[in-house]
């Protein structure tokens, strides 16, 4: 898969390239997030330090981490696969500080299909 | 639920028992041991020699602990019994229960004891709708425990059972045989841990010694006398407002749940036992109410729900960026998505409440570091009302349920199907623009105005809500009032019409601030007139509406929750009587129950009935209901914060006589508060009825 059409990749990409997140203002700590990807782990970090937001892959100390499948990972980044329910699943592990977790959390996309009505909805609203 | 059962709880773990101690759980029967809203025993049943043993008596000795006293045999004859069995019980990621058996014999004894276990590992909603499970069970023994297993692909449920005696474990059961001594005692203890992710250990790290119940139990009497150690301290009177407060602020203390995203900080659960969860709506509530006693649950349900606030567009989730959650749920439908509580959003009024309460609790308790760390949390909320609320267009938030199967269809605090009616008893369509949702609308734009021009430094942002907020209450007088009627509309259905019954909504209008002075007498009166005030309460529904009935859950009840706001709207417009008069009526009810206020009770008139006839609900006790005589004792003592000072301006019934209430906490320290009854209750009604 190339990095364009890998959607956890472009995800962590545009969350590099916002480099500040309004979400996280009172926010500062480290989360790691682990994916396994046919046996081999890649490791993100996402440091946040009162909104400032990087991404990296090298090793640092983590308040919280994320552990799933890669496979999966696409699917949060793509707005399909639900973070909560997977958790209660057993499929995403978590652990250390939960509201960091939770703050991240909120950064995912919907589902794609909701968005679209949405906006079909305010279309009708404006004729 | 009903009486005779014990239950005993911490946070969202609760053990529901008969009052022998034993459980056997049908499907749609609440007893059990719960964690996060799934079943982890539903048998667990004591025998000695094969019989079953006949309770003597059962002590709740704290809400997280129960002892039972136990004889053999379950015959109608009693006889002089020479054994005695002692149960003792407390709650700790699952329970912990002493088993003490006494030989009264002048010889020695042997016996089998027997623990029957079973689990069918339901998610409170299975037990609720009766539903069959999907997954499969099994068990295995590890480091001598029995574990209880059930799975369902990747979702995975455990109970760890074990005891500190040797015991013959099978898969349906523990075993001990035993000789007790002449005049001797045996005792073992048993452990059961409930295994799910979101708890913090590995439940057998739980099952070590260092976790015994002693610890624990302890902790929790520990933590019990401090908090009500920090609560004000209150002298009175009355014995039934004496016995009230103690029974809100034990109950309170119970009801108290730690989120996993913020362990060790508690927001109050919604009741026990359906409800022992994060709800953004009871949870925002009950907070409000306890603010003059225990402003830390505020702190607490404010960074808890806006670590959850919503994000983005989720249909399945009811879910708009900015939104306050409604439910969250931790069982296996939540987990499969087969319900939409992970979490689900589908509420309309607790996202303006969010931020009346962020700035509440500033004006109590001056901690400006929340109100600056929650600033885009509050800005999401506000900018919900107006982006993603407005349904219609029309400048008014209301909802409709974009999840049809799952969803909420109302989703404002009267949630029945019935509960929003035409005078004629129709029912109106979707979207509904509600009036309380206006109201509080209007109010969270005030508010928070308040706090962009003194903690944010937006003062662009700060004049726009003002505007926008003085042009919502301009069109609302107009649109919602009844003129025929002098009263607000409940709503405005889908098409903008007046749903025109009278209900006890004109009452939160009152605390929103939306009402016109001109038109806040007229309120006032049908408030305490005859149709709406049964004597006891503010009827839901008023008498003379199609769908009254006294004892219809949304339409004619008398909510204990909705008469503490009530009477705080009051006294926001200055209707200091009539606020005395409906705090009197609910206290006095209270007696009829113990101090324990109940859901909702029936909304007969008080001179037929004499006592308040009891609504027959699933949960007890009801955080707001557990709230709301804290709430009336802030609106019986006019407790008000202007500044950095607490304001106090008493307006209480003569029947209810002194009040102090001492060491009230905020951003003054702490401070006392007096006040002598003075108002004659029945004035307020006399000048409704000659109003009306």
């Amino acid at each position: 898969m190339t990095p364009s059409t890998d959607p956890t990749t472009a995800f962590f990409d545009d969350l590099a390239s916002i480099g500040h997140v309004p979400l996280f203002h009172s926010i500062s700590g480290t989360i790691r997030i682990d994916l396994n990807d046919g046996g081999e782990t890649i490791h993100w970090y996402i440091a946040i330090d009162r909104g400032d937001v990087k991404v990296s892959h090298r090793s640092a100390k983590a308040d919280a981490v994320m552990r799933t499948e890669k496979k999966l990972f696409d699917g949060m980044a793509k707005g399909t696969v639900n973070a909560t329910a997977a958790m209660l699943r057993g499929v995403l592990m978590l652990e250390g500080d939960l509201e960091l977790v939770a703050s991240f959390a909120r950064l995912l996309p919907g589902p794609p299909r909701s968005l679209a009505s949405f906006l079909e909805r305010q279309k009708e609203m404006s004729q | 639920m009903s009486d005779g059962l014990v239950k005993i709880l911490d946070g969202n773990i609760f053990v529901v028992s008969d009052p022998r101690g034993d459980i056997e759980a049908s499907l749609t029967d609440p007893t059990g041991l719960f964690a996060f809203d799934t079943r982890f025993l539903s048998k667990w049943v004591l025998t000695v020699d094969g019989q079953r043993l006949n309770a003597l008596s059962t002590d709740d000795l704290e809400y997280f602990e129960a002892r039972f006293f136990l004889v053999p045999g379950t015959g109608t004859v009693y006889v002089d019994a020479d054994l005695s069995i002692i149960r003792q019980r407390s709650v700790s990621h699952g329970f912990h229960e002493t088993l003490t058996i006494m030989n009264h014999r002048s010889e020695p004894v042997t016996l089998e004891v027997r623990m029957e276990v079973g689990s069918d590992f339901a998610d409170l909603f299975e037990v609720k709708d009766a539903l069959k499970k999907k997954g499969k069970y099994s068990h295995r023994t590890e480091d001598g425990n029995l574990v209880l297993e059930y799975g369902r692909d990747t979702f995975t449920r455990e109970t760890w059972i074990g005891a500190d005696k040797p015991a013959t474990i099978d898969p349906s059961g523990l075993t001990f045989n035993t000789t007790i001594q002449a005049d001797g005692t045996w005792s073992t203890e048993l452990r059961v841990v409930a295994g799910h992710p979101a708890l913090p250990m590995h439940p057998k790290a739980m099952m070590t010694p260092s976790h015994t119940r002693t610890t624990r139990a302890m902790a929790m009497a520990t933590g019990l006398e401090r908090w009500l150690g920090a609560a004000p301290h209150l002298e009175c009177d009355s014995d039934t407002l004496k016995v009230t407060y103690h029974r809100s602020l034990v109950d309170l203390a119970a009801l108290r749940f730690e989120a996993p995203i913020l362990p060790r900080h508690s927001l109050p659960a919604a009741g026990l036992p359906w409800f022992m969860t994060m709800f953004g709506r009871d949870s925002i509530f009950t907070s409000l109410q306890a603010l003059p006693f225990a402003p830390d649950l505020a702190a607490t349900t404010l960074r808890a729900l806006g670590a959850r606030q919503g994000s983005h567009l989720d249909d399945f989730r009811d879910e708009d960026p900015g939104r306050i959650l409604h439910e969250m749920r931790y069982g296996e439908l939540s987990a499969f998505e087969e319900r939409p509580h992970t979490p689900y959003y589908g509420s309309a009024d607790a996202t303006p409440l969010y931020v009346v309460l962020l700035d509440e609790y500033e004006r109590w308790t001056g901690d400006t570091k929340l109100v600056r760390d929650l600033e885009f949390e509050a800005r999401a909320a506000l900018n919900w009302i107006d982006e993603y609320a407005d349904l219609q267009g029309n400048g008014y938030i209301s909802y409709k349920r974009r999840n049809e199967k799952t969803g909420l269809e109302n989703q404002c605090w009267k949630d029945s199907w019935d509960s929003i009616s035409f005078r004629d008893g129709t029912l109106p369509g979707f979207p509904r623009a509600t009036c309380e949702l206006q109201g509080y609308a209007y109010d969270a734009k005030m508010r928070g105005a308040r706090l962009a021009r003194h903690f944010w430094h937006d003062l662009e942002l700060a004049e726009r809500l003002e505007k926008e907020a003085a042009d919502l209450k301009r069109r609302f007088n107009r649109d919602f009032w009844v003129e025929d009627g002098q009263y607000f509309a409940v709503a405005l259905d889908e098409e903008g019409r007046q749903v025109d019954s009278l209900t006890s909504n004109n009452g939160h209008l009152l605390w929103s601030g939306i009402v016109d002075k001109s038109k806040a007498k007229a309120v006032a009166a049908h408030l305490v007139g005859k149709r709406l005030y049964s004597g006891w309460g503010v009827r839901t529904l008023a008498e003379g509406e199609g769908r009254f009935n006294p004892i219809g859950y949304h339409v004619g009840t008398v909510w204990p929750f909705d008469n503490s706001f009530i009477a705080w709207g009051l006294r926001r417009y200055g209707f200091k009587e009539e606020a005395a008069q409906i705090a009197e009526g609910i206290l006095a009810a209270a007696e009829f129950f113990e101090g324990r206020l109940p859901e909702a009770f029936g909304g007969y008139p008080r001179a037929m009935t004499k006592y308040p006839v009891q609504y027959p609900t699933a949960c007890s006790p009801q955080a707001w209901s557990t709230g709301a005589p804290l709430l009336l004792l802030r609106t019986m003592l006019g407790l008000e914060p202007v500044g950095d000072n607490m304001v106090v301006d008493p307006a209480l019934a003569r029947t209810i006589g002194r009040i102090e209430l001492l060491d009230i906490p905020g951003r003054w320290g702490r401070v006392d508060a007096f006040g002598r009854g003075r108002v004659d209750t029945g004035r307020a009604s006399r000048r409704a009825h000659r109003r009306l």
